[in-house]
């Protein structure tokens, strides 16, 4: 246990410099962009003179890059910095948009294992038999098909043609205890707005999911078959013992790997939420971060990418940690 | 009959694999028997058809692999006969790993990395109703671990198989194997994986777990000192078929078979001195084609006229002393 904390407090202080790293790529990438941020905010050609000037000194635009940069991760961290396009603060704008893309996240994360992993193993077991064919090519969709395209097709069917799901509004019930509405209404027994939500976010989050499931998929038909084809299967069978235990074994054996996989599928959900979010009409951080790149909002869109890297990481932290408790080879 | 009180009967047994290749016909009319109370071994080159004639005894032939024919009966007790090739899967699953246990080769290969010793030696107790749950079995495991003598059981109990080293991971096996209290153990080259010292140490620990527990012997190797120091009775396989016989005296004093005796010249006996050994011309077959007739005859230096033609029977030249060979057939009796 000592040992798990010393990785656990050693992981969080690798978390200092990843954040610095990425949120210092974005923020150059974005900073040397040949464009005059300050008279964009200021309302661009029509821009007050004197206004574009109190911005420029404000944001410290006449300084090199990487002092702007520094001036802009104080006041981030401080909860002083004010985007110079909405005029709230950074954070509480992550505040506000944060909680839809976690909601869809996180429905999407349990499609890909309610789904993913359930499908590789049925394709696993019927390996060779039309289902599985069946399910190789869904999971073969999974991956090469673009989720906008799909997106549309589904809105085009479940919106246009069944008018089974909307597309504009996200519940939002008078309580507040972590913020997000689906965890809150779970904490609250409060299944009338658990299934508003799950009703608004069902389709968003599949779609979202697709590749994942995808990919899932076909790692766990991989990974059990692998781990079947084990010898120490082989000596399950010598001892006699039943068939439920040998797929304990085997699954548990396969689960190594999978976890792993996951944890970067959750990457993949967030990379994803910003055209996710943007054509189910959800506001999310995505969709926040994409309006802030096209209003030169790049303060904003840096915050939004601090917030991701965070949730990453930490999803990657524990991932690494259920990596050792599956498996007991791994020493942290 | 050979035995007074056999524990395994074996008649004509034929098994296939269905490759991509082609049909390999692996196992090619075995018969043998296994008396009660003695160690029997299958010695032969890689490729023989040894581990698969010890796993065809509970059906423990996975796809591609079939048993095509052939008669096993089993006999728990004097008297009490079992049809192996009759019994559901259930029922055969219930004589797997309590009536009749295996131990591996390679013992790093036989234990799942994820769960503890203790887990695996409880499981293989739980499922066969000696113990009633796991967790009675993992206190019951350090009992069992002591038994195969591995040092220090009770903190063993909670090793995963990494943590040990290839001798105590045999040992964990062979208390697994052991836990159930099996009539029959089937020993596939149980030390072939493992280092001179320790083969030395679970050779004899095994001899000695024979006599104390009552048990019989089916022990798989390449090894003609391990035969020797160990075996009651040894069957000699060549390509999928018993080639010879005997008791182990007899057969080391005089082998018949020409593979036999091949074999026997293949061993080192001299230490020190210059001696070439010999070894057998050849390859051993593919058994997709298997060679017409005796299996041998390819690599055998006295081959004549009905060798390639037509199969020697398996027939008794001295008390005991089975040998399938055209050139013992011919006149029925010797050379």
């Amino acid at each position: 246990m000592a040992e798990l904390r010393r990785f656990i407090i050693r992981r969080l202080i690798t978390f200092v410099p990843t954040l610095i790293g990425v949120t210092f790529i974005v923020y150059l990438i974005a900073a040397v962009v040949p464009a005059n941020p300050a008279r964009l905010w200021a309302g661009g050609q029509k821009a007050n003179q004197q206004v574009v000037e109190m911005l420029i000194k404000e944001y410290h635009l006449n300084q090199p890059f990487y002092i702007q940069y520094y001036y802009f991760m104080k006041g981030f961290l401080e909860n002083t910095m004010v985007s110079p396009v909405t005029g709230y603060k950074v954070w509480h704008e992550i505040k506000v948009y944060m909680p839809v893309t976690v909601q869809l996240t996180l429905i999407s994360f349990v499609f890909i294992v309610l789904i993913g992993i359930p499908l590789g193993i049925i394709s696993a077991l019927k390996k060779d038999t039309w289902i599985d064919a069946t399910i190789r090519v869904i999971a073969l969709l999974g991956v090469s098909v673009p989720i906008f395209w799909l997106a549309y097709l589904l809105i085009f069917l479940f919106f246009t043609k069944l008018g089974w799901i909307t597309l504009s509004g996200t519940p939002t019930p008078p309580y507040s205890i972590t913020g997000i509405p689906l965890i809150d209404s779970i904490l609250k027994l409060d299944w009338r707005t658990f299934a508003e939500v799950i009703k608004r976010y069902w389709l968003p989050a599949l779609v979202l999911a697709y590749p994942g499931i995808g990919v899932i998929a076909r790692l766990v038909r991989n990974t059990f078959l692998d781990a079947l084809g084990s010898d120490f299967v082989d000596y399950i069978d010598a001892r006699g013992l039943p068939r439920n235990q040998m797929y304990r074994h085997v699954l548990k054996n396969a689960m190594v790997p999978i976890v792993t996989v996951l944890g970067l599928q959750f990457g993949g959900l967030l990379a994803g939420a910003p055209i996710t979010e943007t054509i189910f009409g959800l506001p999310g951080i995505g969709r926040f971060m994409l309006t802030s790149i096209y209003s030169s909002d790049y303060l904003s869109m840096v915050g939004g990418v601090f917030v991701i890297a965070l949730i990453y990481m930490t999803v990657n932290l524990i991932v690494d940690i259920l990596y050792a408790v599956i498996d007991p080879r791994v020493r942290y | 009959m050979r035995c007074k009180d056999p524990i395994i009967v074996v008649k004509d047994l034929y098994v296939n694999f269905y490759t991509y290749a082609g049909v390999v016909k692996a196992i090619n009319g075995v018969s043998f028997e296994i008396c009660r109370g003695e160690t029997y071994c299958l010695v032969g080159e890689t490729g023989c058809g040894k581990s698969v004639t010890s796993r065809a005894l509970t059906r423990l032939i996975k796809s591609p692999g079939r048993i095509e024919k052939g008669e096993i009966y089993f006999y728990p007790e004097p008297g009490k006969k079992i049809d192996i090739m009759k019994l559901s899967d259930e029922e055969i699953r219930k004589i797997r790993g309590y009536d009749i246990a295996y131990i591996f080769q390679d013992p790093s290969a036989s234990l799942d990395p994820l769960y503890t010793i203790g887990y695996h030696v409880a499981e293989t107790m739980a499922f066969h109703g000696v113990v009633q749950s796991i967790k009675e079995g993992i206190k019951k495991a350090a009992q069992v671990l002591r038994l195969a003598k591995m040092p220090d059981p009770e903190s063993r109990v909670r090793a995963f198989p990494h943590e040990l080293s290839g001798g105590m991971k045999q040992r964990a096996v062979i208390g697994m194997s052991l836990a159930n209290r099996p009539k029959l153990l089937i020993a596939d080259e149980p030390t072939t994986a493992l280092d001179v010292t320790i083969q030395a140490q679970i050779m004899n620990f095994l001899k000695e777990l024979k006599e104390k527990e009552n048990l019989t012997l089916l022990l798989i190797t390449h090894n003609m000192g391990l035969v020797a120091e160990m075996c009651d009775t040894v069957a000699v396989m060549y390509a999928g078929e018993i080639v010879e016989e005997a008791p182990v005296e007899e057969l080391f004093k005089n082998p018949l078979h020409p593979y036999t005796r091949g074999l026997m010249r293949a061993v080192p006996k001299h230490v020190g001195k210059n001696v070439t050994l010999e070894s057998i011309p050849g390859t051993v077959p593919n058994l997709i084609f298997p060679p017409p007739g005796c299996r041998f005859h390819p690599r055998c230096p006295y081959r004549f006229d009905p060798c390639d033609k037509k199969r020697p029977p398996l027939i008794e030249i001295e008390k005991n002393h089975k040998v399938a060979c055209w050139l013992y057939a011919k006149e029925g009796g010797k050379r």
